[in-house]
Parts: C-alpha cells; structure tokens; sequence
C-alpha cells in the first residue's frame, strides 16, 4: 500500500473505494470477461451500489481497499507514518506535551519560576526585590539567546482563529473530512488526501486537548509575543541554564526534569591537612521520588560510594520530602551542595571513604589523584 | 483393497508433492516485463525467417542459455498481458517455454520447422541459436 500511494500509477477512486489497475493472467481475464458478460461486475454493497471492476479509459480497474477504513485503521496499518502525520498536525497547531507541560504544568512552572530565583543573581548591585513572571521572563530573554524562528510560531501561537474553526467544526459535528471526488487519481495525489484526512482525524481526537489550549491560550493572549516566545523555546528545547542554575528534560518521562546546580571546583583537607582538590560538577535533583540531591557527572567523594554518575549523596539525618515543591527543591539542592563542599569532617573522616589512607585502608576509592 | 487402505493410498496421494508445471505464459510474461518488451517486438518476430535465411548465423562458438529466474505466478498489466498473449500466439509451439531471452523466443519458430522432436533437456540446456546452427548443419550434411 506504501508503494501504491508514493508512485504515480493512476487509480481510481469510486464510492469511497480505490480501484487498482487490473493485472491480466489467462484465468483473470477468462473470469474477468464470464463477470462482465453476465453483468455480475455490479453488486449491491450496503446502500451504495458499487462495482467490482470498471472499465475506464480502456483500462480495467478492480475494487480494493475502503479508503474509510484504510483511514480508520491507519494507525495499525502503519504506525511510523501515522506517528509522524500525528506529531506535524500536534505541533503545527502547538498542541504537543512539551507545549502543554510549560502552559499547563506546575512542574515547570515551579522550576522556572520560584526554585530559578532563589539561585540567579538577578539584581544589580545591592538591590534586592522579588520579580514578578514577567519580570523573570524578560530577565531569562536577556541571558540567553532566542532562535528567530520561536519569535514566528509565537505569533502563529497568538492566532486562536484556526483552532477555533476547527473546534467550532468538531462541535457542530461536521464531518472532519471530505472524501475524495469520484474519478481517476495518481497514487501521490490521494496520499496527500489521506495525510490530511489522517489530520483531521488526529485533530477530532484531541477535540477535548484543543478546548483547554484555546482557554489558555486567550488568558495568554495579552502576553508579550516576546515571552511566548521564550516559553516555546523551553517547551521545544526543555533545558536552560543560567548562572550555574538549570533544568534538564528527563527522556522517557513525561514532564519529569533533572534541576540542577553547578559546583565550582573545592579543596577538601584530610586528617594531615593535606589539601585535595575536587573538580567541578553538578548537584542535582529531580522532579520525581526519590527527592535526593545527587551528582550528574562521573565523580567520586568520600560521600559518594562509587566513581560513577547519578549517585545520590550520603547525608546524615536527611528525611527525603514526599513532594516536589519549590522549598523542597530549594532545601535538597542547598544540602546537596552544603555535604559536597563543608560536610566532610577530617577529625572523623565521616562519610563512605577517608581521604588519607588509614592503617586499615580498603583501597576501593582514592583521592590521591586530587591532592595538591 | 480395504477401506482402511483405500484411505491410507488416498491420503499419500494428497502428501505426495505436485512439481510445479513450466508454464507458457509464466516463462513469457516474465521475458517481457524483464527485457521491457515493446509492440516493435512483434514485428521483428514477424520478420525473423528472412534474418535467418541468409549468412547471418555463423557457427562462432556455442552460445550458453542465460540463466533466468521466472515467476512462478506472472501478472501482467493490459499491455504486457496483450503483448504476451500476441507472441505465444505468434510462436505457438512447444518450445516456447523454454526459451530464457527475447533471442530464444525469435529463433523458436524457425527451431521448431527444423525438428519438432527435441527432447526438454536439450531445450533446457543450450541456446536456441546452438540447436538451430547444429540442426541446420545435419540437414545440410544429409543433402551433400
């Protein structure tokens, strides 16, 4: 069927059917004359009367698929396709999850707007005031930079017109495609009508999704085009980074993010008071249990039991909260970073590993490689 | 002959394989779709006796059968299928489906007037062009 519809062979569309050109061995044609003698080529499907072979310009035609149902079951037929036809349609009209996750979710929303502040300097001088969202918006346009192409979709974004056709349509239960005319087609032609059927069949699925959007997106309608701008950069990108603060989309995980601080390098001295430097990472936490800081890079730390990434940090008497909050967020990544740089006690050598090597030493990590 | 073994013979019967007959239209419909044969085809079929009548064929070397996959079942649009029905009607003999290339399918009329008793072995196994240049030259033997 792939093949059928990206070639040029000319086919016939008739009574929502598709008719192919015949192919002729002897027993065809022998059954194909017996069928058009008798007149048996004319059968009564349904209301609809429908033949199983016409004869158009001189050539054979024979009744195959059901376009209706090809339609219907296109997303078994060929599911790559139709994933990819879904995903165009979805962010044509911006309705995909990254889109929803930054205009409806509070995951992000809390990240961007109340863990963000706590760790940017967004002040000059000794000043110092809360910003409002708008405020911080504008303040992350300035730290970074905002490809030209997110400054168009946002004035498409703002253009509520098509989607409210769409839902108007959906709701005064049109039908949501036309079928194609009777007649002849090329198999590219009736690919392009079955891409935009497969639309309009998408688009009538997230008939309930365009109704939330429209909401929104009127409340965001007296919005700078600028901050719309910025908020489809995040959606599209979901990372950011500013001042050594930032946020990461967690693949596989629908709206979950890794938010993160950066650590610059730090010395470490050990019981001789021998100095240990300790390169630079990242303290981080997600957004999902278990709300633990943990370091993003390969690294080792006498509160880390390995050398290797995503291990959480040891911390004694810290009680993990059930929720992700903007104060939680704040209080694990402030820990995190705390342990890391002035938990480890030399006097005690607390903590998974000792930085000396003790009279006991089990060499499984050494940090002789860091001293100075 | 009990009816125990009557059944028994007749369900071997049914297990027993069928080889699958070479078929005329199969063989034929496969060289035109392959060698993208036209209408002139034919028309060079009809003139095919004059070709051969004079010096043309000279007995250079044996000519070996190109080896051919043919479909086991051909299906044809209108125009392979009308032109395929056209040259087996135009030959219209046994060798036909043996013949492995648009030259064979040529040289199988006048093969054929040669000597009609050639066994599917022979057929199978050298080029029409061969066969003809070794039958004319026994017919040309017996006359001297």
């Amino acid at each position: 069927m792939r093949q059928l519809l990206n070639s040029d062979l000319e086919l016939f569309v008739e009574s929502d059917f598709i008719y192919l050109p015949l192919l002729f061995d002897p027993e065809i044609e022998k059954e194909t004359q017996a069928l058009l003698q008798s007149g048996r080529a004319v059968e009564n499907s349904g209301e609809t009367e429908s033949k199983i072979i016409v004869k158009i310009k001189d050539i054979h035609f024979i009744k195959t698929l059901s376009l209706h149902s090809l339609l219907k079951n296109y997303e078994e037929i060929n599911a790559y396709s139709y994933k990819h036809l879904r995903n165009a349609c979805l962010q044509k009209y911006h309705l995909t999850r990254e889109v929803d996750s930054i205009f409806f979710g509070e995951t992000l929303n809390t990240i961007l707007f109340q863990v963000m502040p706590y760790f940017v300097r967004k002040n000059r001088g000794l000043q110092r005031k809360n910003l409002s969202d708008e405020e911080i918006l504008d303040f992350v346009g300035e730290k970074i930079h905002i490809p030209g192409r997110y400054y168009k979709e946002a004035e498409t974004f703002g253009d509520l017109q098509p989607l409210q056709a769409i839902l108007k349509g959906l709701e005064d239960e049109k039908p949501i495609y036309k079928p194609p005319v009777n007649g002849l087609f090329t198999g590219r032609k009736l690919r392009e009508w079955l891409h935009e059927a497969v639309h309009a069949n998408v688009l009538a699925s997230e008939q309930k999704r365009i109704a939330e959007t429209l909401k929104v997106r009127e409340q965001f309608s007296q919005a700078k085009p600028k901050h719309i701008a910025i908020l489809l950069y995040l959606a599209d990108t979901g990372s950011l980074e500013i001042d050594g603060f930032g946020f990461t989309r967690k693949n596989g995980y629908k709206g979950e993010y890794f938010v993160y601080k950066r650590v610059g390098e730090f010395v470490l001295k050990d019981y001789y008071a021998r100095s240990y430097l300790f390169p630079a990472c990242r303290v981080a936490v997600s957004t999902y249990t278990p709300f633990r800081p943990f370091v993003m890079e390969k690294y080792k730390h006498p509160f880390l039991l390995r050398h290797k990434s995503g291990q959480e940090i040891c911390m004694q008497h810290f009680a993990p909260p059930d929720e992700f909050t903007a104060e939680n967020a704040i209080r694990i990544l402030e820990g995190g970073l705390t342990a890391l740089r002035y938990g480890y006690d030399a006097r005690r050598r607390n903590g998974y590993h000792s930085l000396d090597r003790t009279w006991v030493y089990i060499p499984t990590i050494d940090f002789e490689d860091y001293r100075i | 002959m009990t009816f125990l073994q009557n059944i028994r013979n007749e369900r071997a019967r049914q297990r027993k394989k069928n080889p699958l007959k070479r078929d005329v239209f199969n063989q034929i419909c496969s060289l035109v779709k392959q060698y993208h044969l036209k209408e002139s085809f034919l028309s060079v079929l009809d003139n095919v006796e004059e070709d051969l009548s004079g010096d043309n064929l000279k007995f250079n070397r044996v000519k070996l059968k190109t080896p051919m996959e043919s479909s086991l079942f051909s299906l044809a649009t209108k125009d392979e299928y009308s032109l395929t029905m056209s040259i087996i009607g135009k030959v219209d003999n046994a060798y036909l489906k043996f013949a492995n290339s648009p030259e064979e399918i040529l040289l199988c009329g006048p093969l054929y007037r040669l000597n009609s008793t050639l066994g599917p072995e022979k057929l199978m196994r050298y080029h029409f062009e061969t066969l003809f240049l070794h039958e004319r030259a026994k017919i040309d033997h017996i006359k001297t």
